[in-house]
């Protein structure tokens, strides 16, 4: 049963339970990780391991959402790409109340 | 030696290839974006969260400090990228309640904020603890870690909170890892 604060402040409870797990997982040895892959059934060290589904091999994402070579090489030499990303947030809606336009998609981006 | 330019790379084969990570770091990586991909809507997935991430640091747009392992500076990109995907979905700004009558010329001093949380997540956010309450459905002490770690108690407090020597409280924090580890590594949807 959950505790009181859980249900008055779900959120920040979700939040906080979350940090610590991703703290247990970062902490988690090599022999673990192992452990768990070998008890689901799979093999890690082997090459095309189902453990490496979505990391390595495609899960249910569409090959358009893989970086190919020329938006890469874009990506790399386009230092305003760079500074946008690391650019402060920009104001959520403008002064007449709407929400600035949103920038053009890169012809490969799904 | 890093493959040819001229294939199509997903950010992690790029990140093994150029030795950023090694493929247990990926295996660890993935259920760390699988842990912070709850709660989100179905258009996020968790292999969204740790590609976007990748991407950050490959790209150069997130260097990773002197010292700090990248799977813990990857891991705290994920984190943020959760927070940011909140912050820029969220609901329309917080309300604001005018005072009324002859102070009205003080009204943006006077406002107050409401500071309500967002029904919506909250609900998603009761969701997602009922659905790590499942996870661990089986093991009483960790349950109450859970409940201990929600309410913002530290290690110390929690052990002394719950009566838990520091064997149990490390052996509970095993099994922990070894459910969420198991969960993590599978390869069902988010």
């Amino acid at each position: 049963m959950p505790a009181k604060v859980m249900q008055v402040f779900p959120q920040a409870a979700l939040e906080r339970i979350l940090q610590s797990l991703e703290h247990e997982l970062i902490e988690a040895t090599d022999e673990e990780i192992l452990e768990a892959a070998h008890a689901l059934g799979m093999k890690p060290e082997m090459k095309g391991s189902a453990a490496f589904i979505g990391l390595r091999h495609p899960g249910a994402r569409a090959p358009s959402s893989w970086v190919g070579p020329e938006l890469l090489r874009r990506w790399l030499s386009d230092s305003q790409r760079i500074g946008i990303a690391t650019a402060p947030r920009a104001a959520k809606r403008g002064p007449d109340g709407r929400r600035p336009p949103r920038p053009p998609k890169e012809p490969d981006e799904s | 030696m890093p493959p040819p330019p001229d294939t199509l790379r997903r950010p992690t084969e790029m990140a093994l290839a150029w030795k950023l990570v090694t493929e247990i770091d990926l295996l660890r990586l993935k259920t760390i974006a699988r842990l912070h991909a709850r709660g989100l809507l179905p258009d996020i997935s968790w292999e969204d969260l740790l590609q976007e991430a990748l991407m950050r640091v490959l790209t150069g747009a997130r260097r990773i400090p002197a010292g700090v392992a990248p799977v813990v500076f990857i891991a705290g990109i994920m984190r943020s990228l959760r927070s940011e995907y909140w912050q820029c979905s969220g609901p329309a700004p917080p309300r604001k309640y005018a005072a009324s009558g002859y102070r009205s010329y003080r009204t943006s001093e006077l406002a107050l904020e409401d500071s309500a949380p967002d029904p919506e997540r909250s609900l998603i956010a009761m969701e997602e603890l009922r659905v790590i309450e499942r996870l661990f459905a089986d093991d009483p002490v960790v349950l109450r870690i859970l409940d201990a770690l929600g309410a913002g108690l530290s290690a110390e407090q929690i052990r002394s909170t719950l009566g838990l020597s520091k064997t149990d409280y490390d052996s509970a924090r095993k099994r922990m890892r070894r459910c969420l580890l198991r969960e993590g590594l599978t390869c069902r949807p988010k």
